[in-house]
């Protein structure tokens, strides 16, 4: 039996009931206070009042899409998805590596040559990385083209940028751990792009390698950045882009198109599926037909290895191949520099109010060159092999006699 | 049901004392900048204290003299014991020696560019990085390509039959 309330007294869970449970409970019916109280709720309900999560879910699949909006609005979720899965086989990873230079490369030689499905777990890790870099470039040019990035949505476009800038540290730091050669020269290479900087370079260069050197610190700096500041980072930015995508609606196409809008479940729900179908099972199909290589063990002494970055930062390795002596700054900061700051005042650069290409030539045009510039210079890295050199010349006993 | 603390008079004038809410406000500022700094601090300090590390140098003996002649440039490693951060290990270094009439010059094999490891090219009497197709000659300066300065030297001495060089780490 109920015990009957005094009526200036509240009840129990009433007291501060926010706008959206009072909602939730107007929905799934609770407002039939007699009926409830003799028909226990059933746990769906009960759970519904307490977090709110089929509202949500439901608000959600009632997103409306603009006309005209279909595969290639699909690459948000692509990325989101192959983000989520890179967590999870980096979760199982770090379960069998270790961050020491007397370690680490062991540890990834046993996990991929050892452990049950460790191979096609790496391999799965390894592709997953090119292929989300695949998916943020064409994200990033749909936006573009689109002219997505207009007012409201200058905040959505910026986080976008940040994100974008993170899965490449995310690819940069990731590729020190297995502490092979590769892994070893690039990061040599990589970090002293720090040290051009005029002034603070050097001290950039100790901070972010630990010391003089590429060594133990270096490694366990990386480690941590990789599997715990990026990954908080990139969650907190998701999760802002995701709520200010929301709320201000997909951005539909460049001339709006007739119709009404549809709602995101399940038309474009379904493209989305068919589009993380093919991208997850193409990373799958990747890491078992390519299984992730492990080169040798880093060897600051060696001289039969030529670095090179990830096909990604060949552009950049371009870059500083043909800029002359005591312009390396240039490649190093000032361009790349360049690039990330007009991404970052793209909305801001871009004063037209119209979102069409034709209307907005000159940022099309300064794109475009921006574009064609990095990926020739990818292509010529891609195609052009390294000077390598003959065995002979590197041999301890090579003498040079004058 | 109504907020109980809306209709509190006592809650009411406090909340809505607008110095008392400026005040309020101004210490939950400060305490958060406090707590933020206490934490934040030491993290900064710890994390940056590779800065203030001073490199250590000593000489090494690299060869014999006589595996050095007179108008030579060789490559030559040695073994030295480095603290590596949180371990101690044997660490193999490398570098380039030259002997002329008028003494020895020693030059680190970081091609001053972006620090890839340099070859010695016998032949063409150079020495050549393979990452940006930086040139130097053979007494380290930068013939072509992106190098900024020439290469790294470091102090090398004849001593007791032996060639030194010091190293620091």
């Amino acid at each position: 039996m109920a015990k009957i309330l005094d009526p200036k007294e509240s009840r129990v869970g009433e007291e501060f009931e926010s706008p959206e449970v009072k909602a939730d409970r107007t929905r799934i019916g609770e407002s039939e206070e007699e009926e409830l109280r003799l028909a226990r709720p059933s746990l769906k309900d009960w759970l519904d009042l307490r977090i709110g999560w089929w509202g949500f879910v439901r608000k959600n699949l009632d997103e409306p899409m603009p006309p005209g909006v279909g595969w290639w609005q699909t690459l948000g979720n692509l990325l989101l998805t192959l983000l989520m899965f890179q967590f999870l086989t980096g979760f199982a990873l770090a379960m069998f590596y270790t961050p020491s230079p007397d370690h680490a490369h062991e540890s990834v030689k046993h996990i991929t040559y050892t452990v049950p499905l460790g191979s096609f777990v790496r391999g799965l890790h390894v592709w997953g990385s090119t292929i989300i870099v695949i998916a943020v470039v064409l994200h990033t040019l749909r936006v573009f083209f689109w002219g997505s990035y207009k007012k409201p949505r200058e905040l959505t476009w910026l986080v976008g940028v940040f994100i974008f800038q993170i899965i490449l540290g995310f690819s940069f730091t990731g590729y020190l751990l297995p502490w092979d050669q590769k892994a070893y020269w690039a990061t040599v290479v990589g970090t002293r792009i720090a040290a051009t900087i005029p002034f603070v370079g050097n001290d950039l260069l100790v901070l972010i390698r630990g010391g003089e050197e590429v060594g133990a610190l270096t490694l366990t700096r990386f480690y941590a950045i990789h599997v715990m500041l990026l990954p908080a980072l990139l969650m907190g930015l998701m999760g802002l882009h995701l709520y200010l995508v929301r709320r201000h609606h997909i951005a539909g196409p460049v001339i709006p198109q007739k119709g009404a809008p549809v709602p995101f479940y399940p038309v474009q729900l379904f493209k989305d599926a068919v589009v993380l179908l093919v991208g997850v099972g193409l990373v799958v199909y990747l890491a078992l037909a390519f299984p992730p290589a492990l080169e040798a063990i880093a060897d600051p002494t060696g001289t039969d290895f030529a670095p090179r970055p990830e096909w990604y930062f060949l552009g950049l390795y371009e870059l500083l191949k043909i800029m002359p002596a005591g312009y390396e700054v240039l490649a190093t900061m000032v361009i790349p520099g360049a690039v990330s700051i007009g991404m970052i005042l793209l909305p801001w650069l871009d004063r037209s109010p119209s979102r069409h290409p034709a209307r907005r030539q000159w940022i099309i045009v300064t794109g475009v060159l921006v574009i064609l510039m990095i990926g020739l210079m990818t292509l010529k890295g891609i195609i052009e092999t390294p000077v390598h050199p003959p065995a002979a010349v590197t041999s301890e006993a090579t003498t040079l006699d004058h | 049901m109504e907020n109980p603390h809306e209709t509190c008079h006592c809650c009411q004038s406090q909340a809505e004392n607008p110095r008392r809410r400026k005040l309020l406000g101004w210490a939950v500022g400060v305490i958060n900048v406090v707590l933020l700094g206490s934490f934040l601090g030491p993290v900064v300090g710890f994390v940056g204290s590779p800065l203030g590390r001073r490199a250590k140098g000593r000489w090494v003996p690299l060869l014999n003299e006589a595996e050095l002649p007179v108008g030579s440039t060789r490559e030559a490693s040695f073994v030295m014991s480095v603290q590596d951060g949180y371990m101690k290990a044997d660490r193999k270094y490398t570098v380039f020696v030259r002997r002329t009439e008028t003494g020895l010059v020693c030059f680190d094999p970081a091609c001053t560019h972006l620090g890839c490891r340099i070859e010695l090219q016998a032949a063409k009497g150079r020495f050549l990085c393979p990452c940006h197709g930086g040139v130097f000659d053979a007494d380290g300066k930068v013939v072509s390509g992106p190098p900024p300065k020439p290469l790294d030297q470091h102090p090398v001495k004849l001593e007791a039959g032996k060639v030194w060089i010091y190293k620091e780490v």
